[in-house]
């Protein structure tokens, strides 16, 4: 595999810390198998009913991707508030410069995101000027739909998101980002790269709701600067195997970050969640909020890397994974990996796995509520603190929806 | 209305309940006493269908077999158990928990759905009667409650949920005397003809707010004695061995 810089990139090796987890040989062969989806999109059945079902209308601005292709007639750009900018890279656009700049952070460091770089159709930029504040959420959405009809109809379709966002300094920006699919087999390679700017803000919302036949790898790089915060609240639901990487570096001193997230993994689901957060600078303050609720022959992986550089000062960094073991065949795999290189830090660090209460079981069911509903109410209880955490109403119901029903899906599954 | 005959049962290969017999008819308010250990909240347990004792015997609710029944079936059925240890369970909305109960519990007997308001309305009226601050449904059931208000949000269920037979485990354990007040004026506001309890308590305190129509001495897992309210005063005054020592032979 060719990377950008012209060598040769390989695929990474379970070897590796951060693939420990994953089934890299597995999503290779699939998307080797996989073919690319035609240009322009045909015969995907995507129309606006459906995009507003899959990733819902958050009221801001939308740009929809098909296959990894833009859908012009899917997004809605007629809302975009001054100072912001947001389509396709296209060089040839003034403000799309800001993707030349990005181009540093934006490498591929391993075989998938050389891939995506290589083989990506479409790229979303989003760019928000300095001291703009944008309320009204941008939402990037890419929808992967299988082609049952065409003659490529046995064979998954592979697209590579790519998105890049540059957010100035003192701007405030919300984004979300909403990976989802029309069911069948698709393979789904995303590459995300974020800036904020100094004493900008950012609140991130990524929700990955693909078919249960998907194959998603995905990978967010955020790089932060001076005084910047940025929260990142994060859904896994969909895909057969699914992998959200998220890499933060703080590069400027006092910045924040704050990465909240959940798996809701059932059936054979595989969900792995890799994180890494590197303190390269002074007084910045990280925290991990990873959550996991797996049932039936599911499997969740959470590894939690934290770096702090050495000749940083007044660390502040926190981790805890608490997962939810509904089955006997379901599994709850959890790695914290510090790397602490300085002395004046402040790190916590903790992991559970856990059943549901069966006395808190027994007591909602002693007032009457029904099995399958007193336990939906105590997972919903168990992710709450991420759910809660998602700013945009309309986003909080669209995903609570979904959980419910991946929940609903389950009770059905026992029941056979 | 509940008809309790050779009810036996064990956990981990223990005899707790050892034939067991007991009936009440509608309206009629019986206590349970007996020391520690004699089966008192495993009877409780085995009525509302908790998991995990294996169980012989009868027991019917107006002829239903309630030991055949889901805990919630029971529920919808009639059956209310107040927990001795009601459960903290952070995340689930008191109100939220309390009006799916409700509803849940209505649409099995045939009625209607209580809308919002209406719900709101009922809840406040009891909780005010309950003297608890309406903030309470705001909150995770349970969580961070004292003794005292765990035991009134147990009573503020009872009340919403209109039981015919209601089950008070040991409602009295833990609460000072205002509280205890408050609780035991709220079961008596919740006797009628129709309305069934079965009060368990360790202590003859509760019995003198809601006077029962028959007090029953529960030792070794069966009923060993059985009076009228005149009985919980003897237990005060003597102490169960010596009153259990006076059982004729």
């Amino acid at each position: 595999m060719k990377a950008t810089d012209g060598s040769v990139m390989d695929f990474p090796s379970t070897k590796e810390e951060a693939w420990r987890y994953t089934p890299v040989d597995e999503i290779v062969a699939r998307m080797a198998a996989a073919t690319a989806a035609p240009v322009p999109a045909t015969g995907t059945r995507v129309t606006r009913p459906v995009v507003d079902a899959l990733a819902g209308d958050h009221g801001g601005p939308r740009l929809v991707f098909v296959n990894g292709v833009y859908d012009a007639d899917l997004s809605d750009h007629d809302n975009v508030p001054p100072g912001l900018w947001c389509g396709l890279a296209d060089l040839s656009n003034s403000r799309a410069a800001a993707n030349v700049a990005l181009a540093g952070i934006d490498r591929a460091v391993d075989g998938f995101l050389a891939r995506n770089h290589a083989d990506g159709h479409d790229s979303a930029v989003v760019v928000v000027d300095p001291g703009v504040r944008i309320d009204l959420p941008v939402h990037v959405v890419h929808v992967s739909a299988p082609d049952f009809t065409g003659e490529r109809a046995d064979s998954a379709t592979i697209s590579h998101p790519r998105t890049i966002i540059d957010v100035g300094s003192g701007s405030r920006i919300a984004l979300i980002q909403t990976y989802c699919g029309r069911d069948g087999r698709a393979v789904t390679n995303a590459s995300t790269t974020i800036r904020v700017g100094r004493h900008a803000e950012v609140d991130h919302c990524r929700v990955q709701t693909e078919s249960t036949a998907a194959t998603h790898v995905g990978h967010t790089r955020i790089e932060q600067e001076e005084g910047s915060r940025l929260r990142m609240i994060s859904v896994t639901i969909g895909g057969d195997i699914a992998r959200n990487a998220i890499d933060v570096h703080l590069h400027g001193p006092d910045a924040q970050t704050e990465l909240v997230g959940v798996n809701v993994t059932t059936g054979r689901q595989r969900h792995d969640t890799v994180v890494t957060v590197d303190h390269a600078a002074s007084r910045c303050a990280s925290t991990q909020r990873f959550t996991g609720v797996i049932d039936d022959h599911g499997r969740g992986s959470f590894s939690g890397e934290i770096i702090v550089r050495p000749g940083t000062v007044a660390t502040d960094a926190h981790q805890s994974n608490r997962n939810l073991v509904l089955s006997p065949n379901a599994e709850a795999d959890t790695r914290p990996w510090l790397q602490i290189l300085a002395d004046d830090v402040r790190c916590t660090h903790g992991a559970t796995v856990g059943r549901l209460d069966d006395d808190a079981l027994f007591y909602l069911r002693s007032r009457g509520i029904p099995l399958d509903e007193a336990r939906t109410m105590l997972i919903g209880a168990f992710i709450r603190d991420v759910t809660d955490a998602i700013p945009h109403p309309s986003l909080r119901t669209h995903v609570a929806a979904i959980i419910a029903a991946s929940n609903g899906m389950v009770a059905t599954d026992r029941m056979r | 209305m509940l008809h309790i005959a050779d009810l036996r049962a064990s956990i981990a290969g223990k005899t707790i309940l050892n034939g067991l017999d007991l009936d009440i008819a509608a309206g009629e308010v019986h206590a349970i006493m007996g020391p520690n250990g004699a089966g008192k909240s495993t009877l409780a347990n085995v009525l509302a269908g908790r998991d995990g004792y294996s169980v012989s015997g009868t027991a019917t609710f107006d002829g239903v077999d309630l030991l055949a029944l889901t805990p919630e079936d029971r529920a919808a059925a009639g059956l209310f158990l107040a927990f001795q240890h009601p459960v903290e369970i952070a995340g689930v909305g008191n109100m939220y928990f309390l009006r799916s109960a409700v509803n849940v519990v209505r649409a099995k007997r045939g009625l209607p759905e209580l809308g919002a308001m209406d719900f709101l309305g009922a809840a406040k009226e009891h909780m005010a009667l309950l003297e608890m601050d309406p903030a309470f449904l705001s909150r995770s059931v349970n969580a961070g409650f004292s003794g005292g208000e765990k035991k009134r949000n147990e009573i503020l269920q009872m009340s919403m949920l209109e039981p015919r037979l209601a089950i008070l485990d040991e409602t009295d354990s833990g609460l000072d005397i205002d509280a205890l007040r408050v609780v035991a004026q709220g079961v008596e506001r919740l006797r009628s003809p129709e309305r069934s309890m079965l009060i368990i308590t360790h202590h003859p305190r509760l019995l003198d707010d809601v006077r029962p129509d028959y007090v029953h001495v529960l030792s070794g897992g069966r009923i060993v004695r059985s009076g009228d309210h005149r009985l919980a005063a003897e237990l005060e005054a003597d102490g169960y061995a010596a009153t259990l020592a006076a059982v004729p032979a």
